[in-house]
């Protein structure tokens, strides 16, 4: 005799067994260009990555201020949950930046998920959880930096190389692309950039040898407007800087892998790349590398390079160039100011590109010298086969993506300063798709680590440094006109420093490293200041001493 | 050493419930291929047999990233859930004993996604198997590059 089975019926949405109300009210229903043109007007809102198209990362909310801050209290609490196999468990991290629209958060996490929250009680409102595959090619990490909105929608890219628009009212997905090959070693961990009726993407998977490019997206449709490759082909503009009968180009890297910034008065997008591939072997790759480890500046419309500098020209040191191009002006100039993983601050003019002066950041940089016109000169490189070449700053940088933030009202950048040197050691491979090809051993120095938050006039001079305690620093600052900057730090103090001197005003310590970027807002006329707080990420680059300390996936948000 | 006549011994022991160690061991146990529709969509059943605390099978494979309906079998005379991967959520269902149920699964591919049983007492057990998407990115999302060696 045969039982009937017992009907289970059909499987469903685990968020239903839930006090979620999956629903939000409308709030990126009015967000278009013109809204985001005038981003830092908004200030209860922080409605694009930076929170401006500028990159400056500063608010001119002031009722939290120097005065004050040391009443800041813990608003609320999301906690993020982190359970099964994940790709990269060891190194997921909260990265992102989070939005703030009108009283709702959209905050972006690790393995494809995205939240949205009351931004006053932090009550989740709705979640989005794409499905990440635990095999995906992730260097270094299951991370990712945020999100976009505009047009009653959310957007995010995942893990596994795709771009998702969700309706910000409930988190349904209204389209996908997939926008790399994650059989190639692509992934992608960057908040999109919208702009016009486009958004801007790019790609990550330097350290497998593929070819940079950055994309713009249709906002409706998720039609492709257009790509561009950071690394030439034979007979392209800049292919005369690779090995004219190689196939080094096919797996040159790139990456655009950090959100860009824009000037909409000369329509140009400024692109920071990443890496050439191999990274430390670069005699399979002969010439200055173009265009990585550079800006690009492109036509926003047509994603034409209308002009580039690079940075480090044919980096053997792994000297990504991806963090932030921030904006500003000085003595009637349009200028862009960078702080490059190869411990130099450069400022250029933002219009063509012509270099303004350059200055060093950090206290060790030993692998070469840029003299302040941009004379690169390198003198330590792994260069033979097995000898090691030890080197400051390490491959993660005298600052690494997190970003510095600026106070125009001061001129002052606050920058968030690693002092970790790494040896390095080539051991040449052939390459093979999907791989890891970096053509050397690398080992990060455990200890002998120092790093500050410093703040630095638009000339380079320092002005004041909040030193660490043997610690590199490895999260975004937050400038606001209330004279405090943000900064959290890899033991887990969140602190307040004053603009103008870096006096510690308050601090508290959060329970887990800091390795994301804060933002603030207000609802009901309340300031509020809103910080990732899960420690993780490529930390055996970043901070090898630490990457035994645990993981966190919290949301903390602070008022008065 | 292991010789190849072994291998299928050696598995045995390692796939089911109080064998070599108290569950089955990740990746262990049986492997089916999804099947493909007319339409594109994929069908493929699951099934906990009795007191094996196992998935069957362990590793399935899909021809390509897509929909997927799955018919879910309960045939143990013990209570278990199933917690799938899919985008927009992962999607939950209870199973009681001797129970039968569906789901259907949005997956990108290619790359291998794990389920299991989030019930009491089943978690970190055999009851954990991978869905297996094969195939390739759409031309549109490849480098534009010549064919690149793989490993």
């Amino acid at each position: 005799m045969t039982l009937e089975y017992v009907d289970a019926g059909k499987a469903f949405n685990h968020g239903q067994l839930s006090q979620l109300p999956h629903s939000a009210p409308d709030v990126t229903r009015g967000i278009d260009y013109e809204r985001i043109l005038r981003a830092r007007d908004e200030s209860q809102n922080w409605i694009t990555y930076y929170g401006d198209y500028d990159g400056k990362r500063h608010s001119l909310l002031d009722q939290v201020n120097a005065e004050n801050a040391k009443d800041l209290k813990v608003a609320w609490i999301f906690q993020a949950s982190a359970t099964g196999m994940i790709a990269s468990t060891s190194t997921y991290a909260f990265e992102a930046c989070p939005l703030i629209v009108d009283g709702v958060m959209f905050v972006t996490g690790w393995d494809g998920w995205l939240w949205a929250l009351d931004a006053k009680t932090g009550e989740q409102l709705w979640r989005y959880k794409h499905a990440i595959p635990i095999d995906v090619t992730l260097c270094c990490a299951n991370v990712n930096r945020g999100c976009a909105v505009a047009n009653g929608k959310v957007y995010m890219v995942t893990q596994n190389a795709q771009l998702v628009a969700l309706d910000a009212t409930n988190g349904r997905k209204i389209w996908q692309k997939t926008i790399g090959d994650v059989r190639a070693g692509e992934s992608a961990s960057i908040a999109p950039l919208v702009i016009k009726d486009m958004l801007i993407t790019g790609s990550a998977g330097g350290e497998y040898g593929v070819r940079g490019h950055i994309d713009a997206w249709d906002l409706e449709t998720g039609e492709q407007r257009w790509r561009t490759y950071t690394v030439p082909k034979p007979g392209e503009p800049g292919s005369e800087t690779w090995p004219a009968d190689g196939e080094a180009w096919q797996r040159g890297g790139g990456n655009h892998w950090v959100t860009g910034t824009y000037d909409p008065e000369l329509n140009l997008y400024y692109a920071g790349t990443g890496n050439p591939a191999p990274d430390f072997d670069g005699a399979v790759r002969e010439g200055d590398n173009l265009y990585t480890d550079s800006v690009v500046a492109l036509d926003v419309d047509t994603g034409e390079i209308k002009w580039h500098y690079q940075f480090t020209p044919h980096d053997l040191w792994d000297y990504d160039s991806t963090m932030e191009m921030t904006l500003f002006e000085r003595d009637g100039k349009k200028l862009l100011a960078h702080f490059d993983k190869n411990g130099y601050m450069f400022v250029l003019d933002r219009t063509n590109g012509e270099l303004q002066h350059v200055t060093p950041f950090v206290d060790r940089i030993d692998w070469g010298v840029i003299t302040r016109d941009g004379k690169v000169t390198p003198r330590k490189y792994p260069d033979k086969e097995g000898e090691p070449c030890h080197f400051f700053p390490g491959p993660a940088g005298a600052k690494e993506w997190t970003h510095a933030s600026y106070n125009p009202e001061h001129d002052l950048f606050y920058v968030p300063v690693a002092d970790v040197g790494a040896t390095a050691t080539r051991r040449r491979r052939e390459f093979k798709e999907g791989m890891p090809y970096w053509g050397a051993a690398v080992e990060v120095d455990v200890d002998n680590m120092a790093g500050s938050v410093s703040a630095f006039d638009s000339h380079g001079e320092e002005k004041w440094r909040y030193r660490l305690n043997n610690m590199p620093m490895a999260a975004s600052t937050l400038s606001t006109a209330g004279n405090v900057v943000f900064a959290g730090t890899p033991t887990g103090e969140f602190l307040a420093l004053h603009a103008e001197t870096g006096e510690k005003l308050w601090s508290f310590q959060c329970g887990s490293g800091h390795h994301s970027s804060p933002s603030t807002y207000t609802v009901d006329g309340k300031q509020y200041i809103a910080v990732p707080v899960g420690w993780g990420g490529w930390l055996e680059g970043i901070v090898p001493g630490m990457s035994g300390q645990g993981h966190g996936a919290a949301l903390i948000v602070f008022s008065l | 050493m292991t010789i190849v006549q072994e291998r299928e011994d050696l598995l045995a022991e390692l796939g089911g419930q109080n064998k070599a160690t108290i569950g089955a061991v990740l990746g262990t146990g049986s492997i089916a291929k999804a099947t493909e529709r007319a339409d594109g969509t994929m069908e493929a059943t699951i099934r906990i047999p009795e007191d094996a605390m196992v998935w069957e099978p362990a590793v399935l494979i899909l021809p390509h990233a897509g929909t997927l309906e799955l018919t879910i079998i309960n045939d143990d005379k013990n209570t278990h859930a199933c917690l799938l991967p899919s985008n927009g959520d992962k999607q939950f269902i209870s199973l009681v004993n001797h129970s039968k149920g569906s789901a259907t699964l949005e997956l990108d591919g290619p790359g291998c996604y794990w389920y299991g049983s989030p019930a009491g007492n089943d978690e970190g057990r055999g009851l954990t198997a991978a869905i297996v998407v094969t195939g390739e990115v759409p031309p549109e999302a490849k480098l534009d590059r010549p064919a690149q060696p793989r490993p």
